[in-house]
């Protein structure tokens, strides 16, 4: 052992030899230190994070109002999937996921211009990544003064003579549900081109070279070596920006549509919202909360599965 | 001394990253130019006038709003940084029986989305957690501990990752003379890792910043923080653009000024589930 054996320098060396038995009553003070660093962030996850999916789970069997629940079994459920509404709400989910590879392919392009490192390219990411910092309460404000009737796009298409194709986009419930997902698209942009410039520093620029002394375009070396070696990146930047889709959207669809018009522009996320806290059913809310923690959950399994296929 | 082909199509890519800028700074460029005309201005289209800040001022508390901010803010993120670095510490150097599985479940909170626990978790605030002289519902203390909730599972695995490369031999020198766990704590762990901990107090501070759901259900209209303010004033029956853009410019600046000082850690954050 140490020459001045104290019970952190002992624990600490046994620990690094990997062996959790060696050290005896030294290795046992280490365990008490190791549960009373891990007791502040285990207590706070259980009680504010644990219990309450837990709960949510039990109350999604009742019928509750958030001071009596009565035990209905999986009522809420069957009332859910019969609910035309909450089919309406599915559908909106499915447009946001097929933005999702808009969201993944033009930061890609982009991210792939910015490699080439001209002039300015520094400036350009900086700016690109900019919206990250703003808040979708601030992006759907200026996002609603974008697509409105009297708004910055049908003022540009006047501007620039194409006035005859002005649309209310806020108006329709599909085109509402669009506008959405362009300006999801805009925001979650910066974060994925930069996701991609980090994955084009790792590849090797010999290989690029090499594919250039071959006589390869700029458009098969990017096919061909580019986004096979990026598919790590890509699958990140897949989940990441679906959850995102899924969770994170609620304050744009608050300020740019508040789900309308109908239930247009209604997500789970905010389906959640309004009929826990303006519908006030809170059991049937806390089963659509349920049903989109599985669906965000199996999402987080097959990213899993990904990384874990690659490191066997 | 150039391929000229290649001259042209550097210069075409230089035309596309500006037309992108343009599409990106160009939201930018509006929010400033209305929050800098009076509403008949921004109706005509031109003219510039302060009157947008100062009905703000009539409309909005927004400095009482913007202290708000700071303190559900500050108070979140600060509590976020003591219990991951704490837990990291103890995940990644000192374990204890279960201590991985423990990691795992931490791991896995991550998956939940803030939406499927908002209902029981604001009956809890607002009912269970809400008796006698320990009141959480309404108040600072409300918000911070859920979003401290939400935000510490990132933040302890980020922790924890980068206690892991710290190696182990630095401990023990720095313990020879008699160290207890807290002082290594202290002295070793936590002035190693203030880049780990800047990353996690900038990401933080912009997700709880910027944050809407969570300070709408639990802070009281009079503690509302500056987004929520905002949120609800665009929700309201008058709506006054070149207010709401200035407002909108309030809100943004610290979230801004943030980013450009800490860019480079927001980006280590980002790409941190990946690029290892």
């Amino acid at each position: 052992m140490t020459m001045i054996a104290t019970p952190a320098a002992d624990g600490i060396a046994a620990a690094r030899r990997g062996s959790p038995r060696a050290g005896g009553r030294l290795q046992a003070s280490q365990r008490r230190a190791g549960i009373a660093f891990a007791l502040p962030v285990i207590a706070l996850e259980l009680v504010f994070l644990g219990l309450p999916i837990v709960q949510a789970a039990y109350f999604s069997f009742t019928r509750w109002d958030g001071i009596t629940a009565t035990w209905i079994g999986p009522d809420n459920y069957e009332r859910l999937f019969g609910d035309p509404t909450f089919l309406r709400v599915l559908e909106n989910n499915l447009i946001l996921l097929a933005a999702v590879p808009i969201a993944i392919l033009i930061p890609l392009l982009v991210a792939y211009l910015l490699n080439e490192h001209v002039p300015g390219w520094r400036f350009f990411r900086s700016a690109y990544f900019l919206p990250t910092a703003i808040s979708w309460v601030v992006i759907g404000m200026v996002g609603l003064r974008f697509f409105a009737a009297e708004g910055i796009l049908n003022h540009t298409l006047d501007a620039i003579g194409l006035g005859f194709i002005n649309t209310d986009m806020l108006s329709g419930e599909l085109s509402a549900m669009i506008a959405v997902a362009i300006t999801f698209i805009w925001s979650v942009f910066g974060t994925n081109t930069i996701i991609f410039i980090t994955g084009m520093a790792t590849l090797d620029r010999e290989v690029y070279e090499a594919a250039r002394v071959d006589g390869a375009s700029a458009f098969t070396t990017f096919v061909k070596i580019t986004i096979p070696m990026l598919m790590r990146f890509m699958q990140f930047a897949f989940i990441l920006t679906l959850i995102t889709a899924f969770t994170a959207l609620f304050s744009l669809i608050f300020v740019m549509t508040g789900g309308g018009p109908g239930y247009g522009s209604t997500t789970l996320e905010f389906y959640v919202y309004q009929q826990g806290f303006q519908v006030a059913v809170f059991g049937y809310a806390a089963a659509i909360g349920i049903v989109l923690f599985v669906v965000v959950f199996a999402i987080s399994l097959i990213q899993l599965r990904i990384f874990r296929s690659r490191l066997d | 001394m150039r391929d000229p082909r290649r001259a042209i199509a550097r210069a075409a890519m230089f035309v596309v990253l500006c037309v992108v800028v343009v599409v990106m700074l160009f939201p930018f460029a509006f929010m400033i130019q209305a929050a800098f005309r009076s509403y008949d201005q921004y109706i005509s289209g031109s003219g510039f006038s302060l009157d947008s800040w100062a009905g703000l001022l009539r409309d909005l508390p927004v400095v009482q709003q913007l202290v708000s901010s700071t303190i559900v803010t500050a108070g979140s993120v600060v509590l976020i940084v003591v219990v991951s670095t704490a837990g990291g510490f103890a995940f990644a150097k000192l374990g204890f029986r279960g201590s991985s599985v423990v990691f795992l479940a931490i791991l896995a909170g991550m998956m939940i989305p803030m939406q499927s626990i908002i209902i029981p978790e604001f009956v809890n605030v607002s009912r269970v957690f809400n008796v006698g002289g320990f009141r959480l519902y309404g108040s600072y203390p409300g918000a911070i501990v859920v979003y401290a909730a939400l935000g510490s599972p990132f933040a302890t695995y980020l922790m924890t990752t980068y206690y892991r490369g710290i190696p182990t031999e630095l401990l023990e020198a720095s313990v020879m003379d008699g160290g207890s766990y807290w002082q290594i704590f202290r002295k070793v762990m936590l002035p190693l890792s203030v880049p780990a901990i800047t990353t996690v107090a900038v990401l933080q501070f912009i997700q709880v910043w910027d944050d809407l759901l969570v300070g709408l259900l639990f802070l009281k209209p009079e503690v509302r923080t500056i987004t929520v303010g905002l949120a609800v004033l665009q929700t309201g029956r008058t709506v006054n653009v070149p207010e709401l853009m200035a407002g909108s410019i309030l809100s943004a600046l610290p979230a801004i000024v943030v980013y450009l000082i800490f860019q480079r850690n927001l980006i280590a954050g980002l790409t941190m589930g990946v690029s290892k």
